[in-house]
């Protein structure tokens, strides 16, 4: 505003996972209004599906109970889920933001008391388990989902079931009417933490991710090892559900990789070291080779990576792997040659994990941002921002530790763009 | 205070609690208890049920609410009553849901929780905040190199006034001087011009930033928005928050020997290098020539147990900047670098790629020694070959950071113990393994191997004049990083963050958002204090510790043992709270072994009426009970959680959620037993050296509680296993059910009932 | 256009050479050591060195080592390597460079391979008549090995001979396959060559 400063002293955050709910936490304890939109039907994002962090091995659940309940404290702080940014108009200081809402089918009388899950038979793909299992037609997106409040899936509307299931709840909470709908809000700047999305590993064509159900991705492997996921924190191999114990884990699927991601994700070699970490809690007769190009456990964590090394029963192959094929009993092999003894290897595996990169999930943005080639958001250049800021691996591929730090940093800028800095 | 206590019991009926419970009896126990208004609805959280509360309190009929419905975590929008007492008692998650239909136990439970809750009203207040006095918005900022000029910056830019502190007699710290810098935006391929001193310029001119040079921190008192910090130029400035970005210092270069180090003039350090590329034209210092051939050799000194054990971040994208500009310079410069992992995590991979196209060769190998000529011994991984490098005209070692989180130039400190706050095993790569648990029958692996250490040389930054010590809290290998992932600004001085590489080792980039970050952190503090609220993690919470001098042995338990050093001691060593310090965990109350020490909404005195408004089952009706405290945070929300999964546990325990295990006296444990509970359970979350208690200490404190808690046993002859702490954390809601059924099973089978019971 | 000869490793003269005349190594400079191209060669085991060490090598001036290497001669062209390569390095053709530089440079060591033989054999019979004549080739080819590698080798393969000459894809008298106009193939051979000794003389002149 060239003149009478910012309008509108209301920060919008965009995505409500750990970047985006620490960032509207940060602005809101300073005291500003926050508007918090998150596109799925609960806060929490990826985070919420890790089993644990690494290098303390501890569950990203605790952090996030923390930051709900710091939430339920701010009032100065709105949340709204299955919304998404449609269209932003203004400049810093005033910006005039279309907000679009998907039906959640359920409103807010829902009590999370669950009856209506149970009359249904009707079963979708389990979006929190990257459908690795199914659940019920509706239900809690998971155990900590934030609100606690159901979700019907839109493949039953119109259908008997979802009668079912209206006609289950005792309290008026379901809606089967409800339409996709929008609104605007008037906000002096907007946090983009769209976070991320795993790369997608069809598209990894040589390490023929279809071939076989023991291919999984790093990110399906923290589902298998948590306690509420789809085999209950076993970790088996996926073809026939036997134990799992002699285990690959393949560095830069996609990353560092001109025909996929050209950068680096930098959290896979430390998450996968704390996967063998997670087969070998289950098993002591396990075996786990981890694939690699150069391990990059930067500063500290440094410390868990020699840790790792220490364990005779983890190996580390320097080697990117050329591909998977599957054996003639059936067992997906990984092939390629070992740098170091400069052997040509072809090894059979219980269960290959392949650590795929993060890639920006911000696709098209419903407005013009500085992004670089990868689609990551980048900062305007000098100090003088357009009052939009990126934090979170939607600014890069970060780290969760690196990640709040950039949340609570844009935190301030967004105060900055709202308070009119020069 | 409200001079009379009217509490309102509000019970809901959904969610299955009417179908399982006889709400009759319920209503029964609020008479019994003599609440004045009972009312029961059948969905509470809807609009008529919450009206149904707030025009009691319209009315004035009711002053504290207490709500009879689910879990207190849950619905906390619906049951917000501004200014309100409320307690909840949580019947859905942990009774109904866990616990069978119809069942007289179940039933017993609710009952019980009522009470529990009714007590709980009577025994506190709506929390009155502690403001008091003046209040600086002022941030001091300690440190005018990169870090501390942009978190000045950053400050001043929301519209706080700034006192920049520099201990050197001008701004711009060690790397001032340095033309270029890892590249911080895209296309992410040429080193960038060093934005330093653009930002000295910015902050010279910025009315609302205080620049003072060649000075010092004498000493640091007060507490947040109330700190007096005295300069050694002696001065006295009221600041509200601090900032430390006191940054880092190359690792001594001296050590390096085997690596070349001093046997030749031509063997330099990275940072040596920035001062040459700084002054323009390299020259060899042994004859003066600019070099052809130029090695760097990486993890100079780091990455090794002799020397620094951790990865200093930077080092490869800096040698593969100076690489560039010596390439730049000249482009028939042959550049080598030798790494054992190339580290160029993120979109730094495009640096490293640009630096190859522009011929610098990457070799990788262990280095195992650098000769006076310029030898460099090595084995080369990827031919698999022993190979001398000879013929090389200058060696560039890249040696890593260590933090200044003490001033390396001062004396040195001389400290009793218990001030030192050295968290040495903080990081111990060891602690993880012990907290995921490795297979029965194998071993965790080994750690690797650690220098020694003790509290770095040198004087203290800050000179805190805090009880517990001059510095801010010392982790392992010196740096001051916050412990936890999710919370990298946690602090255990309140109002006093640092930020960049003094945290970690970042780069320049990283270490700009962090200085933001920081100064967020800084800004935030001042905003809550100054309303009287707590911070992270209890955030917004008005009430604070009130102590009860009267009482006071002045054994300085609480003094020793606040987690945030909030408490200091006065002339006659009585215990001095500073409130805006607090963090309110608790862990004064729990440590106080005379109950002088309570919260307006928190007290020994509740927690011991809880626990006594239980009704004990006499010895013949063999149902034992047992007392479970948890921990807020990880081992209540597990026990919901279990509910949410209808998992089951035995019917003979009642939870408490506490704020943190470090709350729990002994006086209550005692009190609980002498009342005949066969059991007590406390909750709590992963302690020991990679603890993850957020309030650092809670479950370590309550063990080492418990092992002083044996003697008293003894002497009220019971048993010790009667006493025990568990281990839960939050993803435990599939196994906490089963470890409550054991805990009791051994008490009925092997323990036996409490002789107390009855008396 | 002859490379330098380094006298102690890493004397990057030689990776210098390499990238300046061999064509496409431009990129050679990118590779990562990652291993994609040897784990994903199919004649890897036919090797002695394999790519990813080869490109080690050159930047380790390891000069004779590489012209001797077998690893040049049995590259067949399947471009797993190429399409592979994270760093979008073209390896087949690097190798086929650094091939057509040794062969030019003589080394004995490469004349020895039966790769040399057969295809030297290839080229005169194509580059002579225009066309492959099997009976030609074969002749020609197994007499890399002398008279008595003629015999012992036309015996050895006796059994195929007979199924080609059955299957009619050998004819027995008839006069050797030619194309008409083998003056103007020549004189496309002449021009291309001509061609690729001006390109990598203005390569070394600093054209690039």
């Amino acid at each position: 505003m060239s003149n009478g400063g910012p309008s509108s002293q209301t920060i919008l955050v965009v995505g409500g996972g750990i970047s985006g709910v620490s960032a509207a936490i940060e602005a809101a304890e300073a005291g500003q209004e926050v508007i918090l939109l998150e596109s799925t039907a609960t806060l929490g994002g990826r985070v919420a599906q890790l089993n644990r962090y690494f290098p303390k091995l501890c569950h990203p659940t605790c952090g996030l109970e923390i930051n709900y309940s710091r939430m339920k404290k701010a009032r100065n702080l709105k949340v709204y889920t299955l919304t998404t940014v449609e269209n932003v108009t203004g400049e810093r200081g005033n910006y005039t933001v279309t907000v679009k809402t998907q039906p959640r089918y359920v409103n807010a009388n829902c009590t999370a008391c669950g009856d209506c899950a149970q009359a249904t038979e009707a079963k979708v793909p389990n979006p929190f388990n990257y459908a690795m299992d199914e659940i019920s037609a509706a239900y809690l997106p998971h155990e900590m989902a934030f609100p606690m409040r159901y979700v019907v899936d839109g493949s039953v509307i119109g259908t008997p079931e979802a009668d079912k299931i209206k006609g289950a709840c005792k309290y008026d909470a379901v809606d089967l009417d409800e339409r996709e709908g929008s609104f605007d809000v008037t906000v002096g700047a907007i946090v983009w933490a769209t976070g991320w999305q795993p790369y997608d590993p069809a598209k990894l064509t040589s390490y023929r991710f279809d071939s076989s159900p023991d291919i999984i991705t790093n990110v399906e492997m923290e589902r298998m090892a948590s306690h509420d996921g789809p085999t209950g924190g076993k970790i088996v191999r996926l073809s026939d559900g036997a134990e799992a114990k002699k285990v690959a884990l393949v560095q830069c699927a996609g990353s560092r990789d001109h025909n996929h991601l050209p950068y680096c994700s930098r959290v896979c070699c430390l998450a996968s070291m704390k996967h063998a970490a997670y087969v070998r809690e289950r098993y002591a007769d396990a075996n786990v080779d981890i694939y690699y190009i150069d391990i990059r456990a930067h500063d500290k964590l440094d410390t868990f990576y020699q840790r790792i090394k220490n364990d005779p029963q983890v190996n580390f192959v320097k080697s990117k792997p050329a591909s998977i094929v599957v054996n003639d009993e059936g067992r997906p092999c990984v092939k390629g040659e070992n740098t170091l003894t400069r052997e040509l290897y072809e090894e059979p595996y219980d269960l290959i994990v392949l650590a795929t990169g993060m890639e920006p999930a911000v696709g098209a943005p419903p407005v013009s941002l500085t992004q670089d080639d990868y689609g990551f958001i980048v900062p305007d250049e000098g100090e003088e921002d357009s009052g939009m800021i990126s934090c979170g691996v939607a600014s890069g591929p970060l780290d969760v530790s690196m990640s709040v730090q950039s949340a609570t940093a844009a935190a301030l800028k967004a105060i900055q763009a709202v308070k009119g800095a020069a | 205070m409200t001079a009379e206590k009217n509490i309102g019991v509000y019970l809901c009926s959904g969610c299955s609690i009417g179908e399982q419970l006889d709400m009759s009896t319920l209503e029964g126990v609020a008479g019994e208890m003599k609440a004045p208004v009972c009312k029961s609805h059948e969905v509470l959280c809807s609009r008529e049920g919450v009206k149904l509360i707030s025009d009691d309190i319209a009315s004035g009929d009711v002053n504290r609410v207490v709500i009879g419905a689910c879990s207190p975590r849950v619905m906390t929008d619906k049951f917000w009553f501004d200014g309100t007492h409320t307690v909840r008692a949580n019947l859905r998650e942990q009774v109904v849901w866990s616990h069978p239909a119809g069942d007289e136990d179940t039933q017993a439970i609710a009952d019980d929780y009522v009470r529990m809750a009714i007590t709980q009203a009577q025994k506190t207040d709506a929390a009155e905040p502690w403001i008091e006095g003046e209040y600086s918005e002022t941030i001091m900022v300690v440190g005018g190199g990169h870090v501390g000029l942009t978190a000045a910056r950053e400050a001043s830019r929301a519209g706080y006034p700034v006192v920049l502190v520099e201990k050197a007699g001008e701004l711009g710290g060690s790397t001032k001087d340095w033309k270029k810098v890892v590249p911080s935006r895209p296309p992410y391929r040429e080193p960038e011009d060093n934005p330093v001193s653009g930002l000295i310029a910015k902050v010279k001119g910025d009315d609302r930033i205080r620049v003072v040079t060649g000075t010092t921190v004498a000493e640091t008192s007060g507490m947040p928005g109330k700190f007096e910090v005295e300069l050694s130029n002696g001065s006295t400035e009221s600041v509200g928050a601090i900032v430390v970005a006191t940054g880092w210092r190359p690792y001594d270069a001296t050590k390096l020997g085997h690596l070349g180090y001093g046997a030749s003039p031509d063997v330099v350090t990275n940072f040596e290098m920035e001062g040459m590329l700084a002054s323009g034209g390299i020259k060899r210092k042994s004859d003066g020539n600019a070099p052809k051939t130029v090695a760097f050799v990486q993890c100079a000194g780091q990455r090794d147990p002799e020397h620094l054990p951790y990865c200093s971040s930077v080092c490869c994208a800096a040698s593969i900047k100076q690489a560039m500009q010596l390439i730049e310079a000249d482009p028939d410069v042959m550049c080598t670098i030798l790494y054992e992992e190339l580290r160029t995590p993120g979109v730094t991979e495009e640096f490293y790629r640009s630096a190859q196209e522009k011929g610098v060769v990457f070799i990788k190998g262990n280095v195992e020694s650098v000769d006076g000529s310029l030898k460099v011994t090595y084995h080369d991984d990827l031919i698999g070959d022993d190979v001398p490098l000879e013929g090389i005209d200058m060696v560039v070692l890249a040696t890593g950071m260590i933090p200044n989180s003490t001033n390396p130039d001062g004396e040195d400190m001389d400290l009793e113990e218990e001030k030192q706050i050295y968290i040495k095993d903080d990081i111990n790569p060891a602690a993880p393994f012990d907290v995921a648990g490795y297979a029965e029958g194998t071993e965790a692996p080994e750690a690797c191997a650690r220098p020694a250490e003790s509290i770095p040389g040198g004087s203290s930054i800050l000179n805190l004049r805090y009880r517990q010590g001059p510095n801010i809290p010392i982790l392992a290998d010196g740096f001051s990083d916050s412990h936890y992932i999710c919370f990298p600004y946690e602090t255990r001085r309140t109002g006093i963050y640092a930020c960049g590489p003094l945290r970690r080792p970042m780069d320049s980039e990283e270490a700009a958002k962090d200085a933001a970050g920081a100064a967020m952190k800084a800004i935030q503090v001042i905003h809550g204090v100054k309303a009287g609220r707590a911070v992270h993690p209890r955030s917004g919470d008005l009430s604070y510790p009130k102590f009860n001098l009267d009482i006071c042995t002045k054994c300085r338990r609480c003094t020793v043992e606040c987690p945030f050093g909030s408490i200091d001691e006065d002339e006659e060593t009585f215990p001095q709270m500073n409130p805006s310090r607090c963090r309110r965990c608790g862990t004064c109350m729990g440590a106080c072994p005379v109950r002088a020490i309570s919260f307006d909404n928190y007290s020994v005195e509740m927690l011991t009426s809880m626990a006594k408004a239980v009704e004990i089952p006499d010895e013949f009706d063999e149902k034992p009970r047992v007392l479970i405290l948890a921990c807020q945070n990880d081992a209540y929300p597990a026990l919901d959680m279990a509910g949410i999964h209808r998992h089951q546990w035995s019917a003979h325990v009642r939870a408490i959620p506490v704020r943190c295990l470090g709350s729990v006296s002994l006086l209550c444990i005692s009190d609980a037993l002498s009342v005949g509970y066969d059991g007590i359970v406390l909750m709590g979350c992963k302690s020991g050296d990679d603890y993850q208690c957020h309030f650092i200490k809670g479950s370590a404190l309550a063990k080492e509680r418990l092992s002083k808690i044996e003697e008293t046993l003894q002497s009220m002859m019971l048993e010790k296993e009667r006493v025990a702490s568990m281990e839960v954390s939050i993803a435990d809601s599939a196994a906490v059910g089963k470890m409550i059924d054991d805990f009791v099973a051994n008490i009925v089978d092997n323990i036996g009932f409490n002789p107390f019971k009855g008396f | 256009m002859n490379a330098p000869t380094p006298t102690r490793k890493y004397d990057l003269g030689f990776a210098r050479w390499v990238r300046d005349n061999i064509d496409h190594a431009e990129r050679m400079n990118m590779c990562m050591q990652c291993g994609v191209c040897s784990g994903s060669c199919p004649l890897r085991n036919e090797m002695d060195n394999g790519p990813r060490k080869t490109f080690m090598m050159v930047r380790a001036g390891m000069k004779e080592e590489v012209l001797k290497s077998s690893t040049l001669w049995n590259c067949v062209s399947c471009y797993s390597c190429v399409v592979r390569c994270p760093r979008e390095v073209p390896v087949k053709y690097i190798l086929h460079g650094l091939l057509t530089y040794a062969i030019e440079q003589g080394y004995q060591e490469a004349q020895d391979t039966d790769n040399y033989k057969f295809a030297s054999a290839f080229w005169n019979v194509a580059a002579g008549s225009g066309r492959v004549d099997e009976r030609v080739f074969t002749a020609k080819f197994y007499l890399k090995y002398g008279i008595g590698g003629l015999i012992s080798k036309g015996m050895a393969n006796q059994k195929i001979a007979m199924g080609m000459i059955k299957s009619g894809r050998m004819p027995l008298f008839a006069a050797p396959h030619k194309i008409k106009g083998k003056g103007d193939l020549k004189k496309i051979l002449a021009k291309a060559a001509e061609i690729e000794k001006t390109k990598h003389a203005s390569l070394r002149d600093g054209e690039r």
